[in-house]
């Protein structure tokens, strides 16, 4: 007999390994694509990951602060989702394309 | 199969298929509206996890806020497919591929090796109410309230950087 | 969702009622937003088919059904048909989790040779602790199927009303959240349920001590927030683009801004959309303002004794007493789709850099203005 007991009984582990997944997910997209936007959505996607694991802490352990902290890391990739678009708007009106290699130009 | 175990999985495949098509997609719209999808996906994982107001939360910022800015920011731009959606060279595009497996194989690892240790075995009871919404917001005025404030001098910082960078004419790159 | 199976069923069923009875809302309004036009505008309006021209529903219903299936060359085909299925969602899944009446006990009752209940039904699609996030959170998705429709149509009209109205689903809705924290406040909960419950009665607060109360006023919300209700009801104009802020259709500029190149049921569903954020937005400002599904000057319990009388005492009476209480919310509904329908067929559209402005520097300074005063108030009579 099987034992089907990892499909059954859902724990920290899971979510764990859940927000595991979705981290690996958005770090290969930060590495791997090269439009400026994609990769800011990319690194929303990792700050989510994390999101789940604080959560799931929080749960599993009884205790608010891994809530609290989530409440933080949101209002930080809100802000950082919010200059990264400035960034990319500014970028675009230069060169009418939003390439990473174009903030290469940045410096001074 | 109990309705708790069947939710996780439906939310994990969703959440998961989402956000490899946020990566795998090479059309920028598709890609941020696929991101809204993980969005609304972790945002019913969070309700699993009895944090409802958080989920809420996520909705309103992420989903209502951040990924409709994204979206409405790509179609001003009308980007459509892009020609070159991914980095050049074989080479390095392994090297990438192999450092995220290395990183993805050290943090499974890591939970593997540590799940005994971790709360695993001996969960403490749920001290986290039905509505912890209360409690959240109690300890955030209190304990926290000074990170609560940094947060918001933080986010007055960042509007007016937001504003005065999409509206300056491009700085050192100026188009004369 | 139950414990057993009878009550997993007529949750289900529930919840498809609710659906059903939002949906089938849509057809009554936009007869009523067409009569009432014609009624302000001093002409007759539909009064062809069926008595009041009521049967004009269903022969619309059949010309949307039957009309030619159209997709423009340049549309993106996934998004252009995904845009009205998404448009249908956000009004349906707030709509579900608002408390329509009393709840209805259910005596331990024989059925199949088995003893079921007792039970509690709730006349919701679901009860949710966090109600009030949860219906912001769901309606603000609804700019995804706006933005989905004006690229998806391949149309530069489509897609400049399609930046417009969500842009301004944004912008308000900073001022529509805002201006319910007042009502957080002074309720203390984010449940829907536990908010009507705190305004059965005559109006009586605490002040410094003093219990101050009235005879002939209701305990509303509207007597302790105005400006919160006033600013909610205007920015909820907004979230449903309706008239005056309907900058997204523009007729005269945008022709229909983001669904021009839509026909026949694909336009429909839009347009259930639109009634259900309408719907939702009633709903809202009846349940923070309004009492809910109170009836002024009569509890709960003095329905039940009378419902009793009527129908004898058990479960027949609290239906009934659900029924009642149920059509006095459809009143209070009534009342608010109504004024939706007047202010459009009255007032002309603000201009965009006005409707900005309006919602940027106004009611987002009185929102503001409103939570900061009512917070301090609290402070004080509390002390």
């Amino acid at each position: 007999m099987l034992n089907t007991d990892i499909f059954t009984q859902i724990g920290l582990n899971h979510y764990l390994f859940l927000s595991a997944i979705l981290f690996v997910i958005g770090m290969a997209g930060v590495l791997l694509r090269r439009n400026a936007i994609v990769l800011l959505m990319s690194i929303e996607l990792m700050l989510n990951a994390v999101n789940i694991s604080f959560v799931a802490f929080s749960k599993y352990s009884g205790k608010m602060e891994g809530q609290i902290m989530v409440f933080f890391v949101m209002t930080i990739a809100a802000a950082e989702a919010a200059v990264g678009l400035a960034l990319a708007v500014t970028i675009f009106k230069r060169f009418r394309e939003v390439n990473i290699r174009f903030f290469e130009h940045l410096k001074g | 199969m109990n309705p708790e175990a069947f939710l996780f999985w439906f939310l994990s495949i969703v959440t998961v298929s989402a956000g490899l098509a946020v990566v795998l997609l090479t059309n920028p719209i598709y890609a941020a509206l696929s991101l809204a999808m993980t969005m609304v996906g972790v945002a019913a994982v969070f309700v699993t996890l009895n944090a409802y107001f958080l989920a809420g939360v996520q909705l309103i910022v992420y989903a209502g806020a951040v990924m409709v800015l994204f979206v409405m920011v790509l179609m001003l731009f009308d980007l459509k497919a892009e020609i070159q959606a991914f980095s050049r060279g074989n080479l390095s595009g392994f090297l990438k591929i192999g450092s995220v497996a290395m990183l993805g194989g050290l943090i499974i690892g890591a939970i593997v090796m540590s799940s005994n240790s971790l709360l695993g075995n001996n969960l403490p009871d749920l001290v986290v109410e039905a509505d912890g919404s209360k409690q959240l917001g109690k300890l955030l005025f209190s304990k926290y309230l000074f990170g609560f404030e940094a947060l918001g001098v933080l986010l007055m910082v960042v509007a007016v950087g937001a504003v005065a960078l999409a509206r300056s004419k491009g700085g050192t790159h100026a188009k004369h | 969702m139950g414990t057993d199976v009878f009550q997993i069923a007529v949750n289900c069923i529930k919840l498809v009622i609710v659906f059903l009875l939002m949906v089938q809302a849509v057809p009554l309004l936009v007869w009523l937003e067409r009569r009432g036009s014609a009624f302000i505008q001093n002409r007759f309006g539909p009064n062809r088919v069926g008595p009041l021209g009521l049967l004009q529903l269903l022969a619309d219903a059949v010309k949307f059904l039957f009309k030619e299936e159209f997709v423009p060359a340049n549309a993106v085909k996934f998004l252009y048909y995904a845009a009205p299925v998404a448009a249908l969602v956000p009004a349906t899944l707030a709509f579900a989790a608002i408390p329509l009446s009393t709840p209805v006990s259910v005596d331990a009752f024989e059925m199949f040779g088995q003893t079921w209940g007792p039970y509690t039904f709730l006349w919701q699609g679901y009860e949710i602790n966090v109600g009030i996030v949860y219906v912001l959170g769901v309606s603000s998705l609804a700019a995804y199927s706006i933005l989905m429709a004006g690229w998806g149509s391949g149309n530069k009209f489509s897609l400049m009303g399609a930046l417009r109205a969500s842009s301004q689903i944004i912008s308000y809705e900073l001022a529509l959240g805002l201006s319910i924290v007042g009502v957080i406040m002074m309720y203390g909960t984010f449940n829907l349920t536990e908010m009507i419950a705190q305004q059965q009665g005559t109006l009586s607060f605490q002040f410094l001590g003093h219990t101050i109360t009235s005879s002939w006023l209701p305990n509303w919300g509207i007597f302790y927030q105005p400006l919160g209700a006033l600013i909610f009801f205007a920015a909820t104009f907004a979230e449903s683009n309706r008239l005056p802020f309907d900058l997204a259709e523009g007729e005269a500029e945008l022709v229909a801004g983001f669904h021009v190149e839509y026909g026949g049921f694909k336009m429909l569903l839009f347009f259930i959309g639109e009634y259900g954020h309408m719907l939702v937005a009633s709903a809202l400002m009846a349940t923070f303002f309004f009492g809910g599904w109170g009836i002024p000057f009569v509890g709960v319990a003095e329905v039940q004794a009378w419902a009793a009388t009527v129908v004898g005492a058990g479960t027949s009476a609290s239906l009934l007493t659900g029924l009642v209480h149920f059509m006095v919310f459809t009143l209070k509904l009534a009342i608010f789709l109504w004024i939706f329908i007047h202010v459009r067929w009255t007032l002309p559209r603000f201009r965009y850099d006005q409707l900005m402005e309006l919602g940027w520097k106004t009611m987002l300074p009185w929102a503001l203005f409103n939570t900061v005063l009512t917070s301090i108030i609290f402070l004080i009579a509390h002390s």
